[in-house]
């Protein structure tokens, strides 16, 4: 984002990014450090280390010593600037990289930089230039380093990193889930060469084989072929030929297929095998496509076989062959599958073009340890995928061409796995993968749209006193809504598309325009009306019978996501009975509890739950958003409003002093829930204390997400589903009710025969 | 030999372009079990016949029934006998028509009814064989006759195996039979690739395979240089200098990449050069770089495949390979490069010859050839490289035309002394003529300078028969040519 002076001047239209202002590309120049620069033979890639400022709602307690409290507010809400680390990298084309750098050189304020990192085959090419024009001293960094720490990097850091390729599929893309373990791999990598990479551990690789048959060969071979000069063109043509008409294929020699050898009749026995003998021209258009296949299917056959010799099972491809090339990941894809016959997948990587960058600057920035900390790509900084390829719509293309950029946040806390996964390598957060659900991902697309208007004035609304709140609103909406548009013709754009990303880039484009937090006020209000009714809420569950009172436990928090008349039973998703024996059992030893909204759900629906659970022996992880998304309770407003009902509860007062009850960031900031990406100190809480226990509650973290995720402890997924469609799709109405009680299997408890998951 | 049409045949055999065809084919009129190999380019035809011989026999005198006529200790006598040969012939697909006729009219044995025919030529020809002579063509699998015709002959023909050394003294090193031939690796480059495991005389499997082979080669080649013959392209090879058009990595990083152990004459990028540079390309690069690029295409293909099933004989055929140096050399440059010298990559002398040989094997199964030790007769067989485009033009001329090889069956099958120490590294000759210049020189010299007694000997061995002179004089001049050849070709 772009702050203080200079953020008047951009326009925020991305559509005009062909003469798009440098100030747009190289955003937050001014405390820019720590440069590295990757110069390919046709584009090179900046990335460069720099803080931005973000203006963050922070709660306090008013000060009741000093200051009498000047309203019947419960907190004070204040908006404070807060500094964080962002790295940019940009991808543009080796033409540009003059006045790119004159840009740079003007903007650039901090001086503490003395040196840039380079790596890619053009480096020495452009050494001079860079350090005339930058006055920093080029640092060469092996290139192959570099693209392994990139790709390690990035395997790492980015949900939906890789992706496998499935040309006919319902979905061109289907992303695959982070990895807990990201080693061993193979990297092959197709440069003008390829170059094959084992990958056992962040410091050890070794290039185990490689071959001169490579992107260099179809372009070369290509141009001599057809006269095309353009590797881009060059697909093209390929992607129009017929193969057939060049290559000898099994049924040219034998009549059909070789059938005691296994070999189909449309097997391609001899590349180019045709034209040995034929006396007639050949269109370039054939003879493209048979050199792609002739290139694409060694390329492969080499591949799997060292990954069958060095037992590898995933295998990343990447280089410019690759990058962003529907047409050379589908021949790819096509020559695995053949080779493995389904045993090896091909994979492949949304940054690939970056890894080179991110590599060099890692090495450039290791004394500031980038990797003791997680990192988060930026939706609102960053171009999505295939942005470049050359079968978009020609204007979009003709745009994106040009400039790419790719943003990542530091975050503030290190995420890990949540250690009750099942099993982490399989886990999925989300629910439905919009991406592969073209119905689904239409109405999502469209009730976004349609709640833009009432998140713009929400917005505008929450900073009452800023005369320019409209107008930075105004950017915000066409910021998300050109978004939104994107990912309607790229659903895949950063990777799989769900209703968890649909809301958390919209929760990036309003940080990103200065709205921190545009609920603080409302959630401040509902917290400040519940709080008064708490007493009287608990004191109402006190007067019931303990059987009465579990029901209506469950009751008032589910009550709390409606305001119409509660839905009777047996609800759509109804394990109550489940639960309620369990309940009759020992005491379970910890229960970890991921909360939802402020205000009555929070504090009559949850703290009553808690003080149950208490109350019967059992300790209680409460787990909150570290930062603010819509009205769900932050970290911070937690505090308060626990102390406060600490004064008022003695049960919940004696588990805050007794450390029985406990409060901890999540480290999320969306509205949904991703159990791979917790904060380490949760995790490290929940192993400490033993859970045996999860809670999840409301539509965002138990029907959107983890609604089939799979616990190796007992789980309770609670929630009322607000959505007519989504309720219909999974089989209920409007104000369905979703109670699921499970038990993971092989774990019987002491009441093992009435405990059987739904 | 030669038994019966002995007088008409020149045996010179310079004019063997217009060779007459029963110098060819011999003993066509006790022929029986046809068999044909019809390739992209070259037909192979074998058959087993059997011939007459002179046999000098030995025998004492029946002292019961006999008075003893003079002090003699036994009786020689000379007698006719009957042996099994198998002929194998090679001729460019252009005179099929003419072989056919010419066979037609000479056979003689009518218990032939069938013709075994493999190859991928094999149907196309397969009306005209049927019409020309009068039999019915059997069609045999071509894998499983080219691995059975490579069995017989790894087991039969010593050394039938040898390493390429293009810069070494010798050119070839043969290899020594092996008492187990199996496993090994057979890669078969015709048009495109096969990568064969042959794990025993019937079992194989097909574990890999290429579709950059020598079409890919000879097409690519052709839409690039305009030529359009498979040799000249070759020609044009041997003459490129690759670096014009590939991209070595030198060319990216100014040297070699020390970290990643490549040097900087390591090709790249095959052809990466021609991707930007504006500039004509000469017709002799481009076809050295695209050699280079299948030849070590192949040879890294193979060593992965020869890792994976743990094989260390890795044999090249097929028509990529067949008697070219150029190829030989790349292949083997290749697989050294690839496995560090762990692997060897094996060439056979009568690879062309595999499939026909197995065709014929396949049809003569009843007369468990596999049961009989085999000779290959020096007389009667073209030695190899008679097809290699660098020998003298003549002499290419001459046998790239018609090629032979006759193998005797031996009386008794032979197998090693059970008492060798190691009968994998037995040679049994002290010295190799074929890699020692000096010696060769003399020897030839000594067999040369003793001919003419030989044929003296010849001659007064047989008193009683007036043509032996005449007879004796062939034979000097037959063996004088073969130690011509000898001169020229060691191998």
């Amino acid at each position: 984002m772009l702050i203080g002076r200079r953020s008047a001047r951009n326009s925020h239209t991305m559509d005009k990014s062909i003469t798009l202002p440098p100030d747009e590309i190289f955003r937050n120049l001014e405390n820019a450090k720590r440069f590295a620069i990757d110069i390919g033979g046709s584009l090179t890639k900046l990335a460069y280390y720099s803080t931005v400022q973000h203006k963050v709602a922070k709660v306090r307690s008013f000060d009741h010593a000093t200051k009498e409290a000047a309203s019947d507010k419960l907190y004070e809400i204040s908006v404070q600037e807060e500094v964080t680390a962002r790295l940019h990298f940009i991808k543009f084309e080796n033409a540009y990289i003059e006045t790119c750098l004159d840009f740079i050189k003007d903007h650039l304020v901090n001086t503490d930089t003395k040196v840039i990192k380079a790596t890619g085959g053009g480096a020495h090419k452009f050494k001079e230039l860079i350090e005339r024009k930058l006055g920093l001293k080029v640092d060469k960094e092996d290139e192959m380093t570099c693209l392994i720490k990139g790709c390690n990097f990035v395997l790492r850091n980015i949900p939906h990193e890789a992706f496998v390729y499935a040309k006919h599929a319902d979905s061109e893309f289907r992303f695959q889930t982070t990895q807990p373990d990201i080693f061993p791999y193979l990297l092959v990598n197709i440069g003008s060469g390829v170059s094959i990479v084992k990958v056992e551990s962040e410091d050890k690789f070794e290039r185990i084989g490689g071959s001169s048959i490579g992107g260099g060969t179809f372009w070369g071979l290509g141009a001599l072929l057809t006269k095309t000069k353009r590797f881009d063109e060059l697909l093209q043509l390929a992607s129009k030929g017929q193969h057939t008409s060049v290559d000898m294929l099994v049924k040219d020699i034998y009549g059909g297929s070789y059938g005691s050898l296994g070999l189909t009749g449309d097997l391609i026995a001899s590349s180019f095998g045709k034209s040995a003998t034929a006396d007639k021209e050949f269109s370039k258009e054939d003879m493209a496509k048979s050199l792609l296949h002739m290139i694409s299917n060694d390329i492969g056959q080499l591949a799997c076989l060292y990954a069958k010799l060095h037992n590898l099972s995933r295998v990343y491809f990447g280089g410019f062959f690759i990058r962003g090339h529907p047409v050379t990941m589908h021949t790819i894809t096509y020559s695995i599958n053949f080779f493995t016959k389904g045993e090896v997948q091909a994979l492949f990587l949304r940054h690939e073009g970056y890894l080179g960058a991110i590599g060099a600057f890692l090495k450039g920035a290791e004394e500031d340890n980038p990797n003791q900390y997680s990192w988060g790509e930026n939706y609102a900084g960053s171009s999505g995928l295939m942005s470049v390829s050359p079968d978009m719509n020609p204007m979009q293309r003709a745009r994106s061409g040009t400039f790419d950029m790719l943003e990542m946040d530091r975050l503030e806390r290190q995420l890990v796995n949540l250690p009750l996964l099942q099993d982490p390598s399989s886990y999925i957060p989300d629910t439905m993968d919009l991406t592969e659900d073209a119905l689904a991902r239409e109405y999502w697309l469209y009730c976004f749209e349609e709640a833009l208007d009432g998140v713009v004035k929400r917005a505008v609304a929450s900073q009452p006193d800023m005369p320019e709140a409209a107008q930075r609103a105004e950017k915000f909406r066409q910021k998300y809504r050109h978004k939104l548009q994107t990912l309607r013709q790229q659903p895949f754009a950063y990777g799989s598309l769900t209703v968890r990303s649909l809301l958390d880039t919209r929760e990036h484009c309003l940080n990103e325009f200065n709205f921190p937090d545009p609920y603080s006020k409302i959630k401040q209000k509902e917290n400040d009306m519940a709080l008064k009714y708490y007493q009287k809420a608990v004191k109402s569950l006190e007067e019931l019978s303990w059987e009465q009172r579990q029901f209506a436990l469950v009751r008032v928090e589910l009550m709390a996501f409606i305001s119409c008349e509660h839905p009777e039973r047996p609800w759509l998703v109804d394990s109550y009975d489940q639960w309620f024996e369990r309940l009759k059992g020992p005491p379970h030893k910890c229960a970890l509890f991921f909360v939802d909204n402020s205000g009555v759900d929070i504090i009559l629906g949850v703290m009553p739950f808690v003080r149950e659970l208490l109350s019967r022996g059992t300790e209680v992880v409460l787990a909150s958003n570290s930062g603010p998304a819509l009205n769900d309770v932050t970290n911070g407003e937690l505090q308060i409003l626990t102390e406060r009902i600490a004064a008022m509860d003695p049960v919940i007062q004696a588990g805050l002093r007794e450390d029985r009850l406990m409060l901890v960031q999540s480290g999320s900031s969306s509205p949904c829930l991703d159990l791979s990406r917790l904060d380490k100190v949760l995790a490290m809480v929940v192993r400490e204390r033993q859970t045996d226990l999860v809670i999840i509650e409301g539509m965002g973290r138990a029907i959107h997400t983890n609604y089939y995720a799979m616990l190796s402890c007992e789980s309770l997924k609670m929630a009322v589903i607000k959505n007519s469609w989504l309720a219909d799709r999974l089989g209920g109405k409007l104000f369905s009710v979703v109670f699921k009680y499970e038990v993971p299997a092989g774990k019987p408890s002491q009441h093992s025969a009435a405990l059987s998951p739904l | 030999y030669n038994v019966h049409s002995g007088t008409e045949i020149s045996h010179t055999m310079d004019k063997s372009i217009t060779l007459p065809p029963d110098e060819i084919f011999r003993n066509l009129e006790n022929a029986k079990r046809f068999a044909i190999d019809i390739g992209g380019s070259l037909t192979k035809l074998a058959y087993y016949s059997t011939v007459q011989h002179k046999v000098a026999k030995v025998r004492s005198f029946d002292h019961a029934t006999k008075v003893n006529r003079d002090d003699k200790l036994y009786e020689i006598s000379v007698q006719e006998e009957v042996t099994a040969r198998l002929h194998f012939i090679k001729f460019e697909n252009a005179y099929i028509e003419t072989c056919l006729d010419f066979i037609k009219d000479h056979l003689v044995n009518t218990d032939t009814k069938v013709i075994k025919a493999t190859g991928g030529g094999a149907h196309k020809f397969k009306e005209l064989i049927e019409r020309k002579l009068g039999l019915k063509v059997d069609k045999e699998d071509e894998m499983t006759c080219l691995i059975k015709g490579c069995n017989f002959v790894l087991r039969n023909i010593p050394h039938e195996a040898f390493v390429y050394a293009k810069h070494a003294d010798s050119e070839f090193r043969f290899q020594t039979t092996q008492p187990d031939i199996f496993p090994y690796l057979l890669v078969n480059i015709g048009s495109g690739v096969s990568i064969v495991k042959v794990e025993s005389e019937d079992k194989f499997e097909r574990i890999g395979g290429s579709s950059i082979g020598g079409g890919t080669f000879w097409g690519l080649g052709a839409l690039l240089t305009k030529t359009k013959r498979f040799d000249e392209l070759l020609q044009l090879a041997s003459k490129g200098q690759h670096t014009s058009v590939d991209m070595l990595v030198k060319d990216i990083y100014g040297g070699s990449y020390g970290s990643l152990g490549l040097t900087g004459d390591l090709i790249a990028s095959s052809f990466g050069k021609s991707a930007t540079a504006d500039k004509e390309f000469s017709k002799e690069d481009m076809a050295k770089s695209l050699l280079h690029m299948i030849s070590n295409d192949i040879g890294q293909l193979a060593c992965l495949y020869a890792k994976l099933h743990n094989l260390s004989r890795v044999y090249f055929g097929g028509f990529f390979i067949r008697g070219h140096p150029v190829t030989m050399h790349t292949i083997t440059y290749s697989i050294n490069f690839f496995t560090k010298g762990e692997v060897q990559a094996l060439f056979l002398r009568h690879e062309g010859y595999l499939g026909a040989i197995g065709a014929f094997l396949k049809g003569a199964e009843e007369d468990n050839p596999n049961q009989y030790s085999w000779g290959e007769n020096y007389a009667g067989s073209s030695g190899l490289m008679s097809v290699s485009p660098d020998m003298n033009p003549m002499q290419r001329a001459r046998s790239g035309t018609f090629d032979m090889l006759e193998m005797d069956r031996l009386e008794r099958q032979l197998v090693n002394l059970p008492l060798l120490q190691d009968p994998s590294s037995y040679i049994p000759d002290t010295m190799d003529l074929t890699e020692d210049a000096l010696a060769r020189e003399y020897w030839l010299y000594c067999f040369e300078e003793a001919l003419d007694g030989v044929v003296k000997r010849a001659v007064a061995s047989q008193p009683d028969m007036p043509e032996a002179a005449q007879r004796a004089e062939k034979f000097r001049q037959k063996y004088r040519h073969k130690l011509q050849t000898l001169r020229q070709q060691p191998l």
